[in-house]
C-alpha cells in the first residue's frame, strides 16, 4: 500500500510544487511550527553570517585546523556547539568530531566494495522500510529516487560491514538524518564511527542483540525521572508506566524518529561532541512543556541548568553491577 | 515525522465500565500499526515502522458496555523482542497479525509468535484473534482464507481477514475480540477490577488527572 502512494506522488509531483520547510520536510498545515518559518530580519541574518565566519575560522579549510583548535580551546568548542552548529557546516563538523573522516581516508574503496559486490541477509528487511523512512521529506519521498537509493546503499553496506548488528529498524532514521547533511560514503563512515568507534563509539551496543545500551539508557532515565521529578515519577509508577513505553524509540533512534527535526539535529550536535545523551533535555521536556520548548534556543540552555552528569555515571555503574551477568547472558544468547 | 510515543486518542473521558489490555503482534510490515490507526482515527495513513512499542487508547461501546481498550502496538523485528516481551503480561486479548501476500509472515505466527505468547502471557484464559491483513491486494494473495481458518483452529483463536487500507473488518476485529473477552468470567473480572481501582485512585488524587495517559 506504501507503493501505491509513492507512485501516485511521483506522477503528480512535477505539476504541483510542494511546500517544504527549511529542512526539506513537506509542510503540513497544522503541524508547522510557525515561529521557525518566519523570514529572518536583517540583523538576524547578519548575526548568522558572523557566526558562520567564526566557525569557518575555527575548522579551517576542509577541517584542517579542527584538531588543533579543539586541543587548544575545548571549552570554546563546547560552548559554540551547544549554541548549534551552522546548518551549512553541520555535515562537515559532525564528520570531524566523530573521526569518521579519518576512517574514510584509511579505508579507500571499502564502501564501494560493500555496496556493489557484497550481499546482505537483511536486504529484504531494509527494502521494506526504505519508503517508510522520512516519507515526508523531499529527498526521500520519491520511489527509487536518489534519496531512497542512497539510504538503501548505506544500510545494506553497514549490515554487511557489521554482521553482529546487521540491520535494525531505527537505523534507517539515523542514516536518513546523516544523508541530509553528507554524501552516501560519508554517511556510511559516520555510522561506523558512531557504532564501532573511531575517536569514541558513542552508540556502541545500541543495536546489538538484547539492546544493551538502550536498556542502560532506560534504567538511567527511569531513576533520573524519579529523582528530579518525584511527583511525575510517582504518578507514572501508580499508572504502571515505565520509560520503555515512551522513551525506547527516543534512544533507539537517538531522537531522529519522533522529535521535531530542528530539535533533533541540535541534540545530535551536542551528542556527537560530548559523547553522552542529553538526559537533561528529556527531564526538562517532561517537567514543563510550554510551546516554546520546541525551540532549541529556549530548551537547551534551560536543560543544561539541570545537572545530571554525575548521577548518570553512578547510575550506569549501578546498572552494570545489577545487570552485568544478565546482559552478558543476553549477548551470548543473541 | 512519526507520532510521539505519548499519543493517545479519545482518552479524555474516564467513564467506562470495563478496561482491557490488548496486544498486537506479528512480523514487521504486516500492518499492525495501520490496523490500529485505522481503528482509532477513521483515517488511512502511511506510517513509519514502529520502533520499540507504542500504544493507543480507544473508548467504545460493545454489547451495551462502555469499554476502554488500551492497545499496545509492538515492533515486529526480532531484535526488539527484548523490549516487547514484557507487554504480554496481563493482556486480556492478543491480536496475531499476518500479511496474506507474504507467506513467511503466516508461518512465523506458528513458528515464533504463538511460542512467544505461550512463554510470556500470564493470562491462561487470554483471548487470541488471528488476523490476515491486506486482503485489498487480492491478486497478490498467497495465503488462502482456509489456511487461516485452520491455523486459527490450531491456536484456539478467533479469525478474521481484513484490510487496514479499505477498513474492511477492522472494527469487527477489535469488537469481536472485546465481546469474546467479556464472555470469559476471569477476564471480565480483571477488566472491571482495573476500572474500579482507577476510579478509586482518581478520587484519592482529587481529580488532578483527567484520566488520560499523558495529562
Amino acid at each position: 500500500m506504501e507503493k501505491k502512494r509513492v507512485a501516485d506522488d511521483h506522477e503528480v509531483e512535477p505539476a504541483v510544487p510542494v511546500r517544504v520547510d527549511r529542512f526539506g520536510f513537506v509542510k503540513q498545515e497544522q503541524n508547522s511550527a510557525e515561529g521557525l518559518c518566519r523570514s529572518r530580519s536583517a540583523s538576524e541574518y547578519e548575526r548568522e553570517e558572523r557566526r558562520i565566519r567564526k566557525w569557518r575560522k575555527m575548522i579551517g579549510v576542509g577541517g584542517s585546523d579542527w584538531k588543533h583548535y579543539i586541543r587548544r580551546k575545548p571549552h570554546v568548542v563546547k560552548r559554540r556547539i551547544r549554541k548549534g552548529i551552522p546548518d551549512c557546516l553541520r555535515g562537515l563538523v559532525w564528520q570531524l568530531i566523530s573521526g569518521s573522516r579519518d576512517l574514510l581516508l584509511m579505508n579507500p574503496g571499502v564502501y564501494e566494495q560493500l555496496v556493489i559486490y557484497e550481499t546482505s541477509a537483511s536486504e529484504l528487511d531494509i527494502i521494506r522500510d526504505i519508503s517508510r523512512t522520512f516519507p515526508s521529506h523531499v529527498f526521500f519521498r520519491q520511489r527509487h529516487g536518489p534519496g531512497q537509493r542512497s539510504l538503501y546503499n548505506v544500510l545494506k553496506a553497514y549490515s554487511v560491514f557489521d554482521r553482529d548488528v546487521g540491520y535494525v529498524q531505527g537505523m534507517g532514521f539515523i542514516a536518513g538524518l546523516l544523508l541530509l547533511y553528507m554524501s552516501e560514503e560519508d554517511a556510511f563512515w559516520l555510522l561506523v564511527a558512531l557504532l564501532k568507534g573511531a575517536v569514541h563509539a558513542p552508540m556502541e551496543g545500541l543495536y546489538l542483540a538484547g539492546l544493551p545500551l538502550v536498556q542502560q539508557y532506560l534504567y538511567q532515565f527511569d531513576h533520573l525521572v524519579k529523582e528530579h521529578l518525584p511527583k511525575l515519577g510517582e504518578h507514572f509508577s501508580q499508572e504502571m508506566i515505565n520509560p520503555s513505553m515512551y522513551a525506547s524509540q527516543w534512544f533507539i533512534t537517538v531522537f531522529s524518529y519522533s522529535f521535531p527535526f530542528h530539535l533533533a539535529i541540535r541534540i545530535w550536535d551536542v551528542f556527537l561532541y560530548e559523547v553522552k545523551l542529553p538526559f537533561e533535555k528529556l527531564i526538562h521536556a517532561l517537567r514543563n512543556f510550554p510551546e516554546d520548548a520546541l525551540n532549541p534556543d529556549v530548551l537547551l540552555p534551560l536543560a543544561y541548568s539541570t545537572k545530571v552528569s554525575r548521577g548518570l555515571d553512578v547510575l550506569k555503574q549501578e546498572y552494570e553491577k545489577q545487570n552485568g551477568k544478565q546482559a552478558e547472558a543476553n549477548r551470548k544468547q543473541g | 515525522m512519526a507520532s510521539t510515543g505519548l499519543s493517545s486518542s479519545n482518552s479524555s473521558s474516564s467513564s467506562y465500565d470495563l478496561s482491557f489490555k490488548i496486544l498486537l503482534i506479528g512480523d514487521s510490515g504486516v500492518g499492525k500499526s495501520s490496523l490500529l490507526v485505522t481503528f482509532i482515527s477513521n483515517s488511512v495513513e502511511d506510517l513509519s515502522p514502529t520502533i520499540g512499542v507504542d500504544f493507543k487508547i480507544k473508548l467504545l461501546t460493545v454489547g451495551g458496555k462502555k469499554l476502554k481498550l488500551t492497545i499496545w502496538d509492538t515492533a515486529g523485528q526480532e531484535r526488539f523482542r527484548t523490549l516487547t516481551s514484557s507487554y504480554y503480561r496481563g493482556a486480556q486479548g492478543i491480536v496475531l497479525v499476518y500479511d496474506v501476500t507474504r507467506r513467511e509472515t503466516f508461518t512465523d505466527l506458528s513458528d515464533i509468535w504463538a511460542k512467544e505468547v505461550e512463554l510470556y502471557s500470564t493470562n491462561q484464559d487470554c483471548v487470541k484473534m488471528l488476523v490476515g491483513n491486506k486482503v485489498d491486494k487480492e491478486s497478490e494473495r498467497v495465503v488462502s482464507k482456509e489456511e487461516g481458518m485452520t491455523l486459527a483452529e490450531e491456536l484456539g483463536s478467533l479469525f478474521l481477514e481484513c484490510s487496514a487500507r479499505t477498513r474492511e473488518n477492522v472494527e469487527q476485529c477489535f469488537e469481536e475480540l472485546a465481546l469474546k473477552i467479556m464472555e470469559v468470567p476471569s477476564l471480565l473480572e480483571e477488566g472491571s477490577a482495573v476500572g474500579k481501582r482507577n476510579i478509586l485512585k482518581q478520587k484519592q488524587v482529587h481529580h488532578t488527572s483527567g484520566g488520560g495517559c499523558c495529562s
